[in-house]
């Protein structure tokens, strides 16, 4: 009462003119609770600092206002704490057991420590027990094995349903260039699909090409944006500058504009591309349908290319500094052909493989090769495309030679390729000389038997001469494909100070891709020598990562353990079962026989038809978990140590992928069937750690108490009463238990949203939705009522009662349904735990998206393609 | 009715002062005999403050197991601002091979009532609960009509003695698995709810049943209050250890017979394990007590002078628990016993925490391969630091006790524990399918009964 006394009439100040306080005002302020003045703020010791509360604040929540991490899996911050997963145990001094922080109250002068030793082995060891009773994977095999890490179920998902742009879309998360890679890549993948062991592995590298072809021919003929994969930051207004615009280059930009900032491109060459245009030959990457199309997708994003500007050739870094460029990446890639060391070497007609191709790929026939013998010295993707492209070229005898064994070739999926077109291949033989005549001409090539020795640190035999076996090739040319490094003369240069480089290679940081120069960073080829295509690829999208906070201004040693988190894990993976699924072979690409395509630099793969497409990525198995990047628990798993490759390293070694559950204190543990009887919420209880968030939101928040702690010892499950269906529970599909969960246990159901409105001009108040709806959207309220009397009572004057500002509980929680964006303009802090529940859609008023995983993604063909997905519950037709 | 072991005459008598009684419902006779002398005691001379202060004073501590201060434990419920309180006498007896709280209840459930009442008068209660095993109908029929005859007579109900303040006992039968024993899980199923721990602190007594300030003893306890309050702290304090005073109720099982027995805390192990009997002669010889019921410790021969008090078993491995005492001869494999405890703790875990639902099972597993004779390379260290990380991050004490059979095992018996793990031998030739140690018969399989 005493501020009713303190405070002056308010009626006093206010101006006579004013409208009169609404009811709601009025209600709000009858109503509100009294809170006490002020709450009296106690001091306690964390971790060495001294950090403020109120009294009767927990341990946990004056860390958590204090940005103190205690990790918690079982805390739901709407409730008092539970005490079940004793993740949250801090060190408290003076006491003999440690307690747990959500439910210990502050006392003034405490001294808690929070990540002693001791404290996080008890977690760890939780955890531990935890995974070994955690009869569930993350990531699919595939996933894992991508240098990118692509969301491969997911786009082969969207695939199956045809939607292409969705496809792409996620595919564009991580590797900007679907139909480039649906070409280029080596496929690592595929290798690892678990659907070989039902039949054949998925043909996933065809399946994203034809889904990245889709969208180019969208984008070509009817000028179809591409899709973006995330929502395109605020101009920050900061310059970068990629040099190098090959895929590593290209990624990093493409990245790095997405995050919003401005960024250069600059190429040496007449043309962007790098390796892709120059190194692949067009046979095998059409540049103007294929590469250049994809490129678009950076430059309609304001990338700017500057061509004809090289490193040390035109500009320096300080020059790009001077030009205002805020961060530097270099990304030049490898062009310096390696050299064989032996004698005759220097021969004119001994050529560098690159520089053959840099002719050929741009569609000129290379002086006097047609009848030429050629012999082709390496085993890599540059060797393949030496000999398929001399074939083309009308050299008489092509033969490649090298000097491993055949399936140890970095290109042994495309060699039987090139022997149909006709290149001759000699495996375990390496060169000894090169045979010139008087004019230093290439007679031939002398070659030693190789026998293969012990395993090397690559895994493959290591091959070792075997004296009095040479032999000799006659030839008139010799092209070198046996690797390639950096090409670093720059370094030396004035102007490029700080950037140095180890053994042929660019130092550059692995995670933070610094430099020894502020603002440069190093990335692609030039940092990790010469690799594939994906690999360049994800080199440059963590590089823009690392560049973008940079930009930002941001710690970058925080990007570490970020970055580390970002990235999909490869350690936890599992058994995913598959017991009745139908054999059904892979859908391959038609290909133009060996006799037309050796003569033609046509690309010479038939892509899909849509329906083999769709068919194609139909046979994924979806091996794996939906909640994988919400999943707490395997966040704490990577957190602790806890994964597979940081307890048993000797099993994370090639094929020798084991389970989750496997640690020390693997044993007996549970395998639950997943439960997808309810429209919204899928349940799969393998994945339940027992935190009981479920069961206490759902009795204590929501009131509808499906969900409890069921059976009793190890066997303890959170599950509804005797595992019936949620359908048969009190469930009132608020999703709540879905939002709450910490692990992939109960999830919202993937399925296709519809977008509904409701003209209310047009409404007759029949009702009739009211009865239909199953789900209690739409219910009797307020504003009904008021209708009905109107309708009985003429007499009443609805202008009257419309200029009475009438709150009724719909259009008070649509006023008030942006308290929280309002409260953050105002700087108030608020707690994204505390926020309200979910409120029922009608009151919301209807988002803008489908809310599924709203960002930048809106009509997209769902509505075109119809009811074919929608997850069991079809709307009417 | 379970047996009584004869004790010592020297030995006093307070739980079972009354068991004699021929119908010890009878309130007449057991007025005379003293019966609710001291309610009225506390409330005319004493008041609530002073019953405190005698209860405090003659150093009781509670029976149920962890041995808290029992007038500390009243002062700190009466010392939380709240609208109503709560006193909940648990009988309930959680060890399913125990007897000594329902022959207590059986013999004189006037004491208990009793106690209950002058808690509640003490505390400011209102409303006491006593609970008890749902399958206990006799020791349930008795505490009814001992209430009932109490409130006929004007010794409980409304305005007892004068004194304006209202007692109302009742007794509620709760029916549960192990975990009822632990006093938040017993709130919890008196709530209606299922029985799960809560983390203490806040303990009952700031927030018990219904949330409310809620005092929970053992009946053993609380029937040795009015004893108290009739004679006096003084010669409380005078009876059993210096730090732990009074009696307790012991069942002891041995070979040779098994019983209830009231002893005065502070005896040695050896006089109670002598109280069932001398071991027959034949060549068999003792090998290890069980003290404390199922999460109990294994204690050899060497520690039978150990004093049976609270703070003295806690220091070898063992604790007070639910009162039992299991006698072990020769025939008996420790780590079978360990294994099977250990599992008993395990299968009636609540499954709320996870060192508890997961952990204890682990140990289990571990037990049961070394019994099968299939250990994995580090058993034992992972034996050992599982038990030690159970025991520091533990929710409540059922999953910090159930690390003390394999524990005291380990403190104890390691020769037997290595040859199992070691040798893959039984000495006691019972876990199969190991081979028996050299040079001894094995033993004929234990017909299934």
């Amino acid at each position: 009462m005493a501020d009713l006394i303190t405070r002056p009439d308010s009626r006093l100040d206010r101006a006579p003119a004013a409208s009169p306080e609404s009811l709601a005002e009025r209600l709000l302020e009858t109503q509100a609770p009294q809170r006490p003045q002020s709450t009296p703020r106690i001091r306690i010791e964390v971790d060495g600092r001294v950090v403020e509360g109120d009294e009767g604040q927990t341990i946990l929540e004056v860390c958590r206002d204090n940005g103190i991490e205690i990790p918690t899996l079982c805390y739901e911050p709407k409730l008092d704490g539970f005490g079940a997963c004793r993740m949250c145990v801090v060190d408290v001094e003076g006491e003999d057991h440690p307690p747990i922080s959500c439910s210990r109250t502050c006392e003034d002068g405490m001294v808690v420590q929070t990540q002693t030793e001791e404290i996080r082995r008890l977690r760890r060891t939780n955890l531990e027990l935890i995974f070994s009773d955690h009869n569930a994977y993350c990531l699919p095999p595939c996933q894992n094995k991508c240098p990118s890490h692509i969301d491969i179920p997911g786009f082969l998902k969207a695939n199956a349903e045809a939607d292409w742009r969705e496809s792409t879309r996620i595919f564009k998360r991580t590797i900007p260039f679907p139909s480039v890679l649906g070409r280029v890549c080596p496929a690592p993948c595929e290798e690892h699909c678990r659907r070989d062991e039902v039949d054949e592995a998925i043909a996933i590298r065809d399946s994203h090409r034809y889904a990245g072809d889709q969208v180019i021919k969208a984008m070509l003929d009817d000028d179809v944006e591409p899709p973006l994969p995330f929502e395109r930051q605020a101009p920050t207004g900061r310059r970068a500058a990629v040099i190098g615009s090959g895929p590593a280059g290209m990624a990093a930009a493409y990245y790095l504009l997405l995050s919003g900032h401005d960024v250069t491109v600059f190429e040496r060459d007449p043309a962007p591309g790098g390796m892709l245009r120059y190194g692949i030959p067009q046979y095998r990457l059409p540049k103007v349908e294929v590469l250049e199309a994809e490129y678009e997708s950076v430059t309609r994003l304001g990338g700017k290319v500057v061509c004809n500007a090289g490193l040390g050739r035109d500009f320096t870094l300080d020059d790009l500094t001077n030009q205002g460029f805020g961060a530097v990446i270099v990304a030049i890639g490898c062009y310096d052909t390696n050299k064989l060391g032996i004698p005759g070497e220097d021969a004119p007609e001994v050529l560098d493989g690159l520089e053959y191709l840099r002719t050929a790929t741009l569609g000129l026939p290379y002086p006097d090769h047609a009848g030429k013998r050629v012999v082709v010295i390496g085993g890599g993707f540059t060797s393949m495309d030496c000999s398929r492209t001399s074939v083309r070229q009308g050299a008489r005898d092509v033969t490649l030679v090298y000097r491993r064994d055949m399936k140890d070739m970095p290109a042994a999926n495309e060699v039987h390729e090139a022997i149909e077109e006709g290149v001759t291949t000699i495996f375990q033989a390496g060169p000894v000389r090169i045979v010139t005549d008087e004019q230093n001409n290439v007679t031939g090539v002398e070659f030693i038997r190789m026998k293969l020795g012990e395993p090397d640190a690559s895994g493959r035999r290591r091959p070792e001469p075997a004296p009095g076996t040479e032999f000799t090739i006659p030839c008139d040319r010799v092209l070198l494909a046996i690797g390639q490094g950096p090409e670093l003369d720059w370094l030396e240069q004035p102007g490029n100070e700080g950037v140095t480089a180890k053994r042929a290679r660019l130092t550059a940081d692995a995670v933070t891709f610094e430099t020894g120069r502020t603002g440069v960073f190093g990335t692609g080829d030039v940092r990790i020598g010469a690799a594939t295509v994906v690999q360049a690829i994800a080199e440059g999208r963590r590089a823009a990562y690392a560049v973008d906070a940079y930009l930002r201004g941001n710690d970058l040693s925080a990007i570490r353990t970020r970055q580390t988190l970002a990235e999909p894990q490869p350690e936890f993976l599992s058994i995913v079962p598959f017991t009745s699924e139908v054999k059904e072979p892979r859908y391959r690409l038609a290909a133009m026989p060996a006799e037309v395509r050796n003569k033609s630099y046509i690309e010479y793969e038939l892509p899909y038809t849509p329906e083999a497409a769709m068919a194609e990525s139909t046979r994924c198995l979806q091996c794996t978990c939906e909640a994988i990047g919400f999943c707490d628990l395997r966040r704490l798993g990577i957190e602790y140590g806890t994964t597979l490759k940081t307890l048993e390293p000797q099993y994370h070694q090639g094929a020798g992928y084991r389970s989750v559950t496997e640690n020390r204190f693997t044993g007996v543990n549970h395998d639950y069937i997943r439960d997808d009887s309810h429209a919204f919420i899928l349940r799969e209880p393998s994945r339940c750690i027992d935190c009981g968030r479920c069961a206490n939101v759902c009795a204590e928040v929501v009131g509808a108490a499906c969900y409890d702690f069921m059976r009793i010892g190890f066997d303890t499950l959170v599950t509804t009463p005797l595992d019936m269906s949620l359908n048969d529970t009190p469930c009132v599909s608020c999703g709540r238990c879905a939002e709450t969960c910490p692990t992939g246990a109960l999830m919202p159901k993937p399925r296709v949203l519809q977008k509904y409105e409701v003209d209310e001009s047009r409404c007759i108040l029949c009702g009739i939705c009211v009865d239909a709806c199953p789900y209690d959207a739409l219910r009797d309220g307020p504003d009904i009522e008021l209708a009905q009397t109107s309708r009985e009572d003429p007499m009443i004057d609805l202008m009257a009662i419309s200029a009475v500002e009438m709150d009724t509980e719909v259009t008070y929680i649509r006023r008030e349904a942006d308290w929280a964006t309002r409260a953050a303009a105002e700087g108030r802090l608020i707690d994204a735990g505390r926020l309200l529940p979910v409120l029922p859609a009608t009151t919301r008023g209807l988002p803008a998206g489908n809310g599924h995983d709203g960002n930048g993604h809106e009509g997209n063909g769902h509505t075109a393609l119809g009811s074919g997905h929608g997850g069991g519950h079809a709307h009417p037709k | 009715m379970v047996n009584r072991l004869p004790t010592p005459s020297t030995w006093p008598a307070i739980l079972l002062e009354r068991a004699d009684a021929a119908d010890p419902t009878d309130l007449d006779a057991a007025a005379a005999a003293g019966v609710f002398e001291a309610l009225r005691r506390a409330i005319r001379d004493l008041g609530a403050t002073g019953t405190i202060a005698t209860v405090a004073a003659s150093g009781l501590r509670g029976r149920g197991g962890a041995g808290f201060p029992t007038g500390e434990k009243w002062r700190a419920a009466a010392a939380v601002e709240a609208p109503r309180r709560y006193v909940v006498a648990n009988g309930y007896g959680a060890d399913p091979a125990t007897f000594t709280d329902r022959a207590l209840l059986e013999l004189d459930p006037y004491a208990v009532v009793e106690g209950t009442a002058i808690a509640a008068y003490a505390i400011g209660a209102t409303e006491a609960f006593i609970a008890v095993r749902a399958e206990q109908v006799e020791a349930i029929r008795r505490l009814e009509a001992a209430i009932a005859n109490a409130e006929e007579a004007g010794f409980l109900g409304m305005d007892v003695h004068g004194s304006g303040h209202d007692i109302d006992v009742r007794v509620r039968p709760v029916q549960g698995a192990y975990m009822l024993g632990e006093e938040t899980v017993l709130l919890k199923a008196l709530e209606g709810r299922r029985g799960q721990p809560e983390q203490r602190p806040p303990h009952p007594t700031e927030r018990g049943l219904f949330g409310l300030p809620t005092v929970v003893q053992n009946v053993q306890t609380l029937a040795a209050v009015p004893w108290i309050v009739r004679n006096g702290p003084g010669a409380f304090g005078a009876i059993g250890a210096r730090e732990s005073p009074g009696t307790i109720l012991v069942q002891v099982r041995g070979p040779a017979a098994e019983g209830i027995a009231e002893v005065p805390l502070g005896t040695s192990l050896r006089d109670i394990v002598a109280l069932a009997g001398k071991l027959p002669r034949a060549a068999r010889s003792f090998k290890a007590v069980l003290v404390g019921g199922p999460s109990g410790g294994l204690l050899p021969r060497d520690l039978l002078d150990t004093p049976y008090d609270f703070e003295s078993l806690r220091a070898v491995g063992a604790h007070v628990g639910s009162g039992s005492l299991v006698i072990a001869d020769d025939r008996a494999c420790v780590v079978d016993l360990a294994r099977l405890l250990t599992r008993f703790c395990s299968s009636e875990a609540c499954g709320k925490s996870i060192p508890c639902r997961i952990g204890t099972k682990r140990l289990a597993e571990i037990a049961d391969r070394m019994t099968e004779g299939r250990p994995r390379q580090n058993d034992m260290g992972i034996l050992a630091d599982l038990s030690a990380d159970i025991v520091a991050s533990g929710l409540c004490d059922h999953e910090r006790l159930a690390t003390l059979p394999l524990g005291s095992a380990m403190r104890y018996f390691q020769a037997e524990l290595d040859a199992h793990l070691l040798r893959s031998s039984c000495p006691a030739g019972v876990c199969q399918p190991i081979k028996v140690a050299a040079g001894r018969t094995p033993k004929t399989p234990v017909k299934a009964s």
